[in-house]
């Protein structure tokens, strides 16, 4: 079945519903007449009528706007033709009049409470029409109960047509077929079958693919992103699924990719270039010590040879940055990157107690490198530190990691400048690990006393954390 | 898994060392394990962090500290009977400590236990002044705490 087919299928029940209530109306009110015919008993008077309520709850169901109208109408030829059929009695008016307005109670009840489902309804439509992303729900038989504006305009499917659909047929306008979509897989309880990349975000189930069949034919790199709908115990009613074109994403990503590589061959070659010729610069100053032996041309050639060591460090610097940024962030287990962090470097005598064991943030690959060179600073001989603790805090805008030691700590005039670009900062590597955090947006500030120990806050923003 | 180095105890002897560290959230129901012997208390992954002491891979000492909207509990303190008196609890009530230092505690002590969380700077306070969502556990004790064999007590943020 195609997109076509699927419009062009689409069936009105309003006919049926009608049918349904005109049936049932003149079935009861038939069988009340029935039963005056053959004279029941007045006290059995309101066991025939018991059935008029039928067709008065679907019709005020289905219809509550008529519903009033409809059981006034109802009760009313009830009333008027058991009045007259029945025998007479003194007190036959006193007691089909109690019934009469007993169903027109019933349908107002009824029309009254499916207004309001009806206007709950039509705020969740008005919610889900007006997302941005195209979004559709099924209920647990896998029927489309919301298709909204935005997935009308991706797929050129129009809800009218979609609505009540079921057999998969909501994927035809993406894969060309009915099959299953994360949808159909989170009502099956098997959400990583058929999606090569599915990941979970929470409660929400996230895949991409690339489909030939939207764009006009020109093809598209779509994300799906599904979650269940459930009632108020928690049990699965449905699930809503969003897709998004991120094509123009995938595109600039691969790009930037690109691009980057071609820079990383290129720092690569100048990184090369600038060793050979400072290795030459260095057998010049090597000779020059050993060919001069006047004090001022010596201190010359040390002022030399120390500038020469600056640019030996800012090669390797470089050389760390080279590969920040090309592996997409991840969700990383906090006390992980701190043990191999702490696997590279000497404690000595520093102890190290990290208490992040649940922790996990989303991050550049490279944490371990943050958390390295703040060990690397408490353990620096300088610093005088014991003791290095890693702990955590939920606050209100998200989540600080907290690195602190016991040693001098860091002197006010240092602290503005710590994650600055500067030279004397690259053996800190703090302008390194302040880089790699804000790829992610986070945040890194020094927050110690000087004199009680350098204490380094790594806010995290809410979206960025979660304990596992 | 990185855990903390622990003061020697008298494990030394029989070679076995302990270790403390926090427990996952699949290791939680160990935890409740332990703790059916005391007031079946059981851990929620959602807003409870539980430290243990293990020794040879079993969980000698349980504590937990709890987050409420108004502040965070330290409770479920407890040793199982026949690992009592050899520093356990010490230890694990050491980590949860460091582990939470950042924010201010509170409990309702065991009266007797009083004087070992002062060890860690606990401190007690009028009953009024703990976070209302921790008063109502002890609601029920109408603010008799000697009748109830517990004190309130409360530890600043800090290390």
């Amino acid at each position: 079945m195609n997109v076509t087919d699927i419009q062009t299928t689409f069936v009105s029940d309003t006919r049926n519903r009608i049918a349904i209530i005109a049936g049932l109306a003149v079935l009861t009110l038939g069988g009340n007449l029935l039963a005056m015919v053959l004279g029941a008993p007045e006290g059995l008077l309101p066991l025939p009528s018991l059935p008029l309520t039928i067709p008065i709850i679907l019709a005020s169901y289905w219809y509550p706007r008529r519903g009033i109208l409809f059981s006034v109408c109802f009760a009313s030829i009830y009333a008027v033709t058991t009045y007259f059929l029945s025998p007479p009695a003194p007190l036959l008016a006193y007691a089909i009049l109690p019934r009469a307005i007993l169903l027109v109670l019933i349908g107002g009840v009824v029309a009254f409470l499916a207004t309001k489902l009806r206007e709950s309804e039509q705020q969740m439509n008005q919610i889900i029409e007006f997302l941005p992303d195209a979004t559709f729900a099924i209920d647990r038989e896998g029927k489309v109960i919301a298709w909204n504006r935005a997935i009308e305009e991706m797929t050129g499917v129009k809800k009218e047509a979609m609505l009540g659909r079921g057999d998969y047929e909501y994927a035809v306008p993406f894969y060309g077929e009915a099959r299953p979509l994360l949808a159909d897989r989170i009502l099956q309880g098997d959400p990583e079958a058929g999606y090569p990349s599915v990941r979970r975000s929470g409660d929400v189930l996230v895949a991409e693919i690339h489909t030939p069949l939207l764009r006009g034919g020109r093809g598209a790199h779509i994300r799906f992103a599904a979650t269940a709908l459930l009632d108020r115990s928690g049990r699965v009613t449905g699930a809503i699924e969003s897709i998004r074109d991120v094509s123009d994403e995938v595109m600039t990503e691969a790009a930037l990719q690109n691009a980057g590589r071609q820079l990383n061959t290129l720092t690569g070659i100048l990184r090369t270039d600038l060793a050979n010729r400072l290795a030459v610069l260095y057998g010049h100053l090597s000779v020059g010590v050993m060919k001069f032996d006047d004090p001022e041309i010596l201190s010359f050639i040390d002022d030399l040879n120390d500038a020469a060591n600056g640019i030996r460090r800012q090669i390797e610097i470089s050389r760390e940055f080279r590969d920040l940024g090309t592996s997409p962030p991840a969700w990383i287990p906090v006390q992980q990157a701190i043990g191999k962090a702490a696997a590279t470097l000497s404690f000595g005598d520093v102890s190290l107690d990290p208490w992040t064991e649940r922790l996990e943030i989303f991050a550049d690959p490279h944490l371990a490198t943050v958390f390295t060179h703040l060990f690397e600073n408490s353990l620096a001989p300088g610093a005088k530190a014991s003791r290095i603790v890693v702990t955590y805090q939920l606050r209100p805008e998200g989540c600080a990691i907290i690195v602190e030691d016991d040693g001098t700590g860091i002197p006010d005039a240092e602290k503005e400048d710590l994650f600055a670009q500067k030279a004397e900062s690259y053996g800190h590597g703090l302008f390194l690990a302040h880089e790699i955090l804000a790829i992610t947006g986070i945040a890194i500030r020094e927050t110690g006393t000087f004199g009680t120990g350098a204490k380094f806050e790594i806010l995290v923003p809410s979206e960025g954390y979660r304990i596992v | 898994m990185i855990t903390a180095v622990l003061p020697e105890l008298d494990t030394k002897s029989t070679g076995i060392r302990t270790e403390v560290r926090e427990l996952t959230s699949a290791e939680f129901s160990a935890a409740d394990e332990v703790w059916r012997e005391y007031h079946g208390t059981a851990g929620d992954p959602g807003r409870d962090r539980i430290f243990a002491t293990f020794l040879a891979g079993q969980i000698v000492s349980l504590a937990r500290c709890r987050r409420h909207p108004g502040g965070l509990e330290v409770d479920g303190v407890f040793t199982p009977e026949g690992c009592r008196n050899k520093g356990y609890a010490r230890t694990t009530m050491a980590a949860l400590v460091t582990a939470c230092h950042n924010d201010d505690l509170h409990m309702y002590a065991v009266e007797s236990l009083a004087g070992f969380y002062s060890e860690f700077g606990f401190i007690s306070i009028p009953e009024r002044n703990l976070p209302p969502r921790i008063r109502e556990r002890y609601t029920w004790a109408a603010g008799n705490m000697e009748g109830a064999e517990v004190r309130p007590m409360f530890r600043r943020a800090g290390l």
